[in-house]
């Protein structure tokens, strides 16, 4: 039995630069969120970057459904099912909401499955319908990050994967995004995430995963990290008191 | 999956990890070295005594030229990382400049070389003031279209002789010992720009065109008067090119623009410092080296100017796409250099 | 007098059109990988020899050869990505980089163009080049007017390409964003590969109207740099449209400058833009400030 996604012994950086993942693993299931956290320079980011293609890996194994992706190209990825959205959201400033989520297909070829299903995410969420024409580049910040995480769903992912997806939000906005990342999995996704914000982060998820040094230090379900003495200590500070 | 660390272990693999980062200590410099290397370019025209080596002293007099103006490109290129494809166009004003003195005052550009480097240095501080408001792929087009401009001008300015150019009256030495004086001024001029490109890499001013090559945004809000800097890293540039183009000028007695503003010239600059190694003080030395022995070899066996083009076309690219940091930069990146060549 | 004005503006604008030409497969590959083409002319000029020899050797009329043309160098431009630029996407000062090697390309071109055809002046000679059409007092080549007229149904071609197909639309997306394209799907290396092939081919096929409206050699393309960078960056670096726009404005400046100052100063008008414009308004006329990464 295979788990959803499984990252092992990884390690990857950029360029002929140190190495920034010094055998990172992970472990996916599916239906969960799961929240990766640690300190700056930790190796967060990178992992993802590694997982969806955009970092060739040195060594290691990344498998999705037990089968290796990780020579695999972005767009090769996305079509096994995995989607991405970036720290910096990664939207097209000058295409409307619409031709984003346009973009966000781009891999069906089908133009009336297209439509339906760019209709279908209109549907979940009504801020961006009543946006359609409007440049992505001129909207709010909580807005773009909406845009971006709609835009993933056009391809109806197994996985989805956020980069810090609270970053630079306010709180009610980045309570309304976890709000939809737990209608996604009880739709049957799996939501995979990384925050800086551990201790929000955690308590959303059910499961969590550290990282330090390019390395995974604990994993486990998301309520014992909140509570490990050693987590607390090393990451998650007087805030979790 | 949680595994068996303790907090102090992490802590100790974290510091451990940020030592693993830093460089080592630096090396004792080896100063003999260019003492040794100066004296024995003051002993070669000794050769002559005998005869016969005018050739030899030609092509040492080149070599030291293009060492210099490829360390004073590199000042600019290298250090600050602003490519410039139209630096001939200071040594085109050098070389202009006492020229016209040579020709209508009849005073040797031995003696107004420092004159004709500060002319070039004035252009190159104005001309920074303007093209250095652009940053990468834009200031490398205008220094393109600056070299364009200048060959239009040099082309059609009949006071220097348009594109024609002008002949200089030559010194008044016997054949035998001709060379000499362009010789050991151009050895100077040599000596002087890589002793102030040494000075340059080591100093606070330095430090901050270094700190503009790697991020420009961080480095003014470290408190470098990032434009200041890059001006005067351009003029120093500018400087020491056109001492070189002044002694040039004369020693081959005319002036034209077709000799000092072709692309070659500014492509014999850029090539040098990126096989020898950009940024690094040994490196254009190096590259002038191996570059014009290189050049030598093919011209004895292919001749024509434009298979010349080519070859340095083909040279440039091989260069960058398999030794980007050239022979001085890989060899240091592999704890490989030797001790003569560490000057960075 | 107003009728010699008019006179000039209508060789501004037929020249305008090639101009054009000339500085879209520029800007398109600007726009999708970042590469500032240093040797985009010579290979314009490449474009103008194939066109010369099947004309003195088969008699074929440049405008036919200019699709044999565009083919040829979209072959040489898919090889040189290949070979030159295709593993640079990873490198650190990757914009430097690329600049460098297509320097270095160019002068790689030059050196080869001029070792096996020399660099004397050629142009191709069709019954046209000589001949014009008279409206009155104001007439206009008809070479001017065939390349002018040519070249905007090119670029009308690639405009409609870009917005109405799909790979059209992986390549506006990858000009927009790149990472942002790979993570919709696209397969970004592709698309920069037969981006790149286009934008020489349109080089080519500028090459052969230029056959027969210029004459031209191979050292010529240093010049051509210039006046090509002072229309693009005009229009705003990888903005097709501003690339298209800018090439009017200047080329009916330049040809009103070539008029009333003479020709050398007609060419020093590209330059001196290109520096104006730098100062004044490096994002050019449709370009949006960009952070340089």
């Amino acid at each position: 039995m295979h788990e959803l996604l499984e990252v092992s012994n990884v390690v990857a950086g950029y360029g002929s630069g140190p190495a920034i993942l010094n055998g990172a693993d992970l472990d996916v299931a599916k239906g969960e969120i799961q929240c990766i956290i640690g300190p700056n320079g930790a190796g967060k980011s990178t992992l993802m970057k590694a997982i969806i293609g955009l970092l060739p890996i040195r060594s290691g194994e990344i498998r999705l459904l037990g089968e290796r992706i990780d020579r695999l190209r972005p767009d090769q990825i996305l079509q096994k099912g995995i989607a991405f959205v970036p720290q910096e959201r990664a939207l097209f400033p000058k295409m409307s909401v619409r031709e984003n989520l346009r973009m966000g297909g781009y891999t069906i070829r089908n133009e009336t499955e297209l439509k339906r299903r760019i209709d279908d995410v209109l549907d979940r969420f009504p801020i961006l319908r009543e946006r359609a024409s409007q440049h992505a580049g001129t909207m709010s910040g909580g807005q773009q990050q909406m845009l971006a995480m709609a835009r993933t769903l056009i391809v109806r992912p197994k996985i989805v994967m956020l980069d810090e997806p609270s970053l630079g939000l306010a709180p009610m906005i980045v309570k309304q995004m976890f709000d939809i990342m737990h209608q996604l999995r009880d739709s049957g996704m799996t939501v995979l995430l990384v925050e800086q914000n551990a201790v929000v982060g955690l308590k959303n998820a059910n499961r969590g995963t550290v990282l330090d040094l390019g390395r995974t230090l604990f994993s486990g379900p998301a309520k014992d990290i909140l509570t490990d003495p050693r987590v607390r200590e090393l990451y998650l500070g007087k805030a979790a008191a | 999956m949680a595994t068996g660390l303790g907090v102090s272990d992490v802590l100790k693999a974290r510091k451990n990890y940020n030592e693993g980062l830093a460089s080592t200590g630096r090396r004792e410099r080896a100063t003999w070295f260019p003492l040794v290397l100066l004296a024995l370019l003051v002993l070669l025209p000794a050769l002559q005594i005998t005869g016969g080596h005018n050739y030899t002293l030609h092509l040492m007099l080149y070599a030291m030229m293009y060492a210099a103006m490829a360390s004073s490109w590199n000042i600019l290129g290298g250090y600050t990382g602003y490519i410039s494809l139209g630096h001939n166009v200071f040594f085109c004003i050098g070389g202009y400049f006492s020229g016209m003195l040579l020709a209508y005052f009849g005073v040797t550009s031995l003696l107004t070389a420092p004159l004709a480097g500060l002319a070039a240095a004035v252009v190159g501080f104005a001309v920074g003031l303007i093209t250095l408001k652009m940053r990468g792929p834009t200031f490398i087009i205008s220094s393109i279209a600056l070299l364009m401009v200048a060959r239009i001008l040099f082309d059609h300015w009949q006071f220097v002789g348009g594109s024609n150019g002008v002949t200089l009256p030559q010194m008044d030495i016997p054949a035998q010992w001709a060379k000499l004086p362009y010789y050991y001024s151009m050895m100077v001029v040599c000596a002087l720009t890589v002793w102030a490109s040494y000075r340059i890499k080591h100093s606070k001013f330095g430090l901050g065109l270094r700190a503009i090559s790697q991020d420009e945004v961080k480095a003014e809000s470290a408190g470098i008067d990032t434009r200041f800097y890059k001006v005067l890293a351009f003029a120093i540039s500018a400087f020491f090119v056109g001492m070189a183009g002044a002694i040039w000028g004369e020693y081959i007695t005319y002036l034209r623009p077709n000799i000092f503003l072709i692309i070659l010239v500014a492509a014999n600059m850029v090539l040098m410092c990126i096989l020898g190694g950009k940024g690094t003080v040994a490196g254009p030395i190096v590259g002038a080296v191996v570059l014009i022995a290189f050049n030598e070899l093919s011209v004895t066996f292919f001749g024509a100017s434009e298979i010349n083009l080519l070859i340095t076309g083909l040279v440039m690219v091989l260069a960058l796409k398999f030794f980007p940091a050239g022979i001085v930069g890989t060899l240091a990146r592999k704890r490989r250099l030797p001790r003569v060549l560490d000057w960075d | 007098m107003l009728s010699s004005m008019l006179q000039v503006l209508i060789l501004g604008l037929a020249l305008g059109g090639v101009y054009a030409l000339m500085a879209s497969g520029l800007t398109l590959i600007f726009g999708v990988m970042r590469i500032v083409n240093l040797a985009h002319p010579i290979m314009i000029i490449a474009g103008a020899f194939v066109a010369y020899w099947l004309f003195r050797l088969y008699g074929v009329d440049p405008i036919l050869a200019m699709p044999i043309a565009a083919s040829v160098l979209f072959v040489i431009g898919v090889a040189l990505y290949k070979l030159v630029f295709e593993k640079e996407a990873a490198s650190a000062k990757y914009s430097e980089m690329t600049v460098l090697l297509t320097f270095a390309v160019a002068l790689c071109a030059d050196g080869l163009l001029g070792a096996l055809f020399s660099n004397t002046q050629r142009v191709t000679t069709p019954a046209y080049a000589t001949d014009a059409f008279i409206f009155g007092t104001v007439f206009i080549p008809k070479g001017q007017a065939y390349a002018g007229a040519i070249s905007l149904l090119v670029i009308g071609a690639l405009l409609a390409f870009l917005n109405f197909t799909r790979f059209g639309t992986a390549i506006r997306a990858t000009t927009q964003n790149r990472a942002a394209a790979q993570l919709m799907g696209v397969n970004v290396g592709r698309v920069s590969l037969i981006t790149f092939g286009i934008g020489i081919a349109l080089a080519g096929a500028a090459g052969a109207l230029v056959s027969f409206i210029f004459s031209f050699f191979p050292a010529k393309h240093w010049e051509w740099i210039a006046i090509l960078m002072s229309l693009v960056v005009l229009g705003g670096m990888g903005k097709l449209v501003g690339a298209i726009l800018g090439a009017f404005l200047l080329s009916v400046i330049a040809a009103f400058v070539g008029t009333y100052f003479g020709s050398t100063w007609s060419t020093m008008t590209f330059f001196l833009a290109l520096f104006v414009i730098l100062l004044v308004k490096p994002e050019g006329l449709l370009g949006d400030r960009q952070e340089e990464a």
